[in-house]
């Protein structure tokens, strides 16, 4: 399906934050209470509009384990959005943020649109990383800060969609240069007349393919 | 979103079947769309319609042969279906009948005289029809061999070692300034990730059958090689494992498994040596599929995508599980290139699907393969991929 443009997402953060079950809950609108460990990366996509035009999500799920670190960082290059999550019933998920940005920074590009993502908002009973907490950390690192919920799609949206938002935004404002696709932006094939066949008519075999 | 559209269709064609409901609260789902329940809905019309002007005699009639048709035709499938089902009964004693007879050798004839006869054609090509479940176990153990010469007692000093160290940790989760080891074995994440271990067989979960076992071994292997410590995709090989070996035995296949070179490069995460592996992947993919290579080149679709999941969980969790077993079979037997052939296999069964899709797809398509893949057809896929390039066979090129 022909759209305008194709932003490469990274989800990334400490194991068992919840990262699939976003990706999940955003792609295929459903909630796997027990969902499958992730080893190495996985994948998602979707599309969206934002200002009338239609924009491809290409997203890839990564581990989280601490030791997969260097194989998550080849990752990041060519990522145009990030989404950092932690699990606000965890507090340790929260203390790693700064070493998650830290890669994250290190290895993607500076324009990278980071969302940083309190997930597990249903558990309010086990609480353990206040709003305000997160909130703080967003302000003080630039990043934008949403609390959602995997489980009762809460906010789900939201997240992947203002992440798309604020790149378009920075791509209106000239600060993405688009034609270099190191940026995790590409131009869509709809000027390609003859060669668009690749992106349609297999993709209806895969679970997890949303309406790409 | 574009998606609805497709479904919307032959729904409402169901639904067109059935008379009116009689009332709007009862729900769909209370009329199953058996054949059976169809024909019945057919005579029920006339009551529920009874104060409708009469019919005449000719659409009557018509009427009364489109639903003499549609018991006939109903028939007609029972009767195909009663077939079908008798077929695969069939089938299925066969291939039971099959498995017995092999189980029976295997017991009989080959464990028995292990060593002499453990390299020789018949039995090598017994063993590539996959080992039957009863012997299973027995025959990987001794495939894998135990280099590392751990007894029975062993993995019990590692065990209770294990528990000494979950008794004294804290149970709140680590703080920030505990150390990376500390982190990686911990209990918590082993129990996370226990739970996340073939989820959908609910015996490895809390409170299943499995659960300690599975809890035992990992924990035991981080006191055996605290070095290595406890990283993602142990779980499934261990219980894997569990489910054709008793414990001991399991966690002595498993630190000896684990201690192979292209394992251990993996379990280490060592990136470099990992790459190494890729490269020769590589190499022998362009040799066997070229043309499938040049369009993952094209599209920027690495083999780390599809193989980092492959490699660390030796298929079990990308593969059917019997399916995934039959590929231990020979991988206990012939070592890590096995499971690149195996890769190159999967590719080549799924070649013509694979060169039409872009990027995503592909990627999407690798990292969860179909729930349906016909075993025999993968193996004889795996059979053609030929290992070697330009003379130098994989432990050269590697």
């Amino acid at each position: 399906m022909a759209y305008a443009y194709l932003f490469k997402y990274i989800i990334i953060g400490d194991t068992g934050v919840g990262k699939s079950c976003l990706l999940l809950q955003f792609t295929d609108k459903r909630f796997q209470p027990v969902h499958d460990l992730t080893i190495g990366v996985e994948f998602g996509a979707r599309m969206i509009t934002i200002d009338g035009k239609q924009i491809k999500l290409q997203i890839w799920d990564t581990a989280g384990q601490e030791s997969f670190r260097s194989i998550t960082r080849s990752y990041y290059r060519g990522a145009a959005g990030a989404l950092l999550v932690y699990d606000i019933t965890r507090r340790d998920t929260f203390n790693h943020l700064t070493t998650w940005l830290e890669d994250a920074r290190q290895h993607s590009n500076s324009n990278m649109v980071i969302m940083l993502i309190g997930n597990k908002s249903d558990l309010e009973s086990r609480r353990e990383v206040k709003k305000e907490e997160g909130e703080a950390f967003a302000r003080e690192h630039g990043l934008i800060f949403m609390e959602t919920s995997a489980k009762t799609a809460s906010n789900v949206e939201e997240a992947f969609i203002n992440t798309a938002k604020e790149i378009y935004e920075k791509i209106q404002e000239g600060v993405f240069d688009i034609n270099n696709e190191a940026n995790g932006i590409k131009i869509g094939p709809q000027h390609a007349t003859t060669n668009s066949t690749l992106s349609g008519s297999q993709g209806g075999q895969q679970a997890g393919g949303g309406c790409c | 979103l574009v998606k609805q559209s497709s479904e919307t269709r032959p729904r409402s064609l169901k639904v067109s079947l059935h008379p009116p409901s009689p009332s709007p609260s009862i729900p769909h789902s209370l009329f199953p769309f058996s054949n059976h329940a169809r024909t019945q809905s057919l005579t029920t019309m006339c009551v529920c319609c009874s104060n409708l002007p009469a019919k005449p005699a000719e659409e009557a009639q018509k009427h009364r042969q489109q639903y003499e048709e549609m018991v006939a035709q109903a028939k007609k499938r029972e009767l195909k279906e009663a077939q079908k089902r008798r077929k695969q009964l069939e089938l299925r004693c066969k291939v039971e009948e099959s498995i017995g007879n092999a189980a029976q050798t295997w017991n009989q004839e080959i464990l028995p005289n292990w060593s002499t006869m453990c390299n020789s054609r018949r039995v090598r090509d017994l063993w590539w029809q996959g080992v039957p479940p009863s012997v299973r176990g027995k025959v990987w153990s001794l495939a894998v061999g135990n280099e590392l010469n751990i007894t029975h007692e062993l993995y019990n000093i590692c065990l209770a070692r294990a528990r000494d160290k979950w008794k004294s940790m804290p149970i709140e989760p680590v703080t920030e300034g505990s150390s990376l080891a500390d982190r990686e074995a911990s209990l918590e994440l082993i129990k996370l990730d226990i739970s996340r271990t073939f989820p959908h067989l609910c015996i490895f979960q809390q409170g299943g059958p499995y659960y300690d076992v599975l809890h035992s071994i990992l924990g035991a292997y981080t006191c055996y090689r605290p070095d290595v410590g406890y990283v993602q995709g142990m779980s499934f090989i261990a219980a894997v494992l569990i489910l054709n070996l008793d414990t001991a035995d399991a966690f002595i296949a498993f630190a000896n498994l684990l201690n192979k070179p292209c394992q251990m490069a993996f379990f280490r995460v060592d990136h470099s040596l990992m790459l190494t592996y890729f490269a020769a992947f590589e190499v022998f993919f362009d040799e066997n599929l070229p043309k499938l290579f040049a369009h993952f080149k094209e599209n920027k679709l690495t083999p780390d995508i599809y193989l980092i999941d492959w490699i660390f969980t030796l298929y079990s969790k990308s593969l059917p599980l019997d399916l995934a077993c039959r590929v231990w079979d020979v991988f206990c037997r012939d070592g890590d290139e096995f499971l690149f052939r195996v890769a190159l296999g999967i590719l080549r069964l799924y070649e013509d699907v694979l060169t039409r899709m872009d990027f995503i797809h592909n990627a999407q398509f690798l990292t969860r393969l179909p729930d349906h893949i016909p075993p025999d057809q993968l193996f004889s896929h795996i059979h053609a991929v030929h290992m070697t390039s330009k003379n130098r066979k994989w432990a050269q090129v590697r």
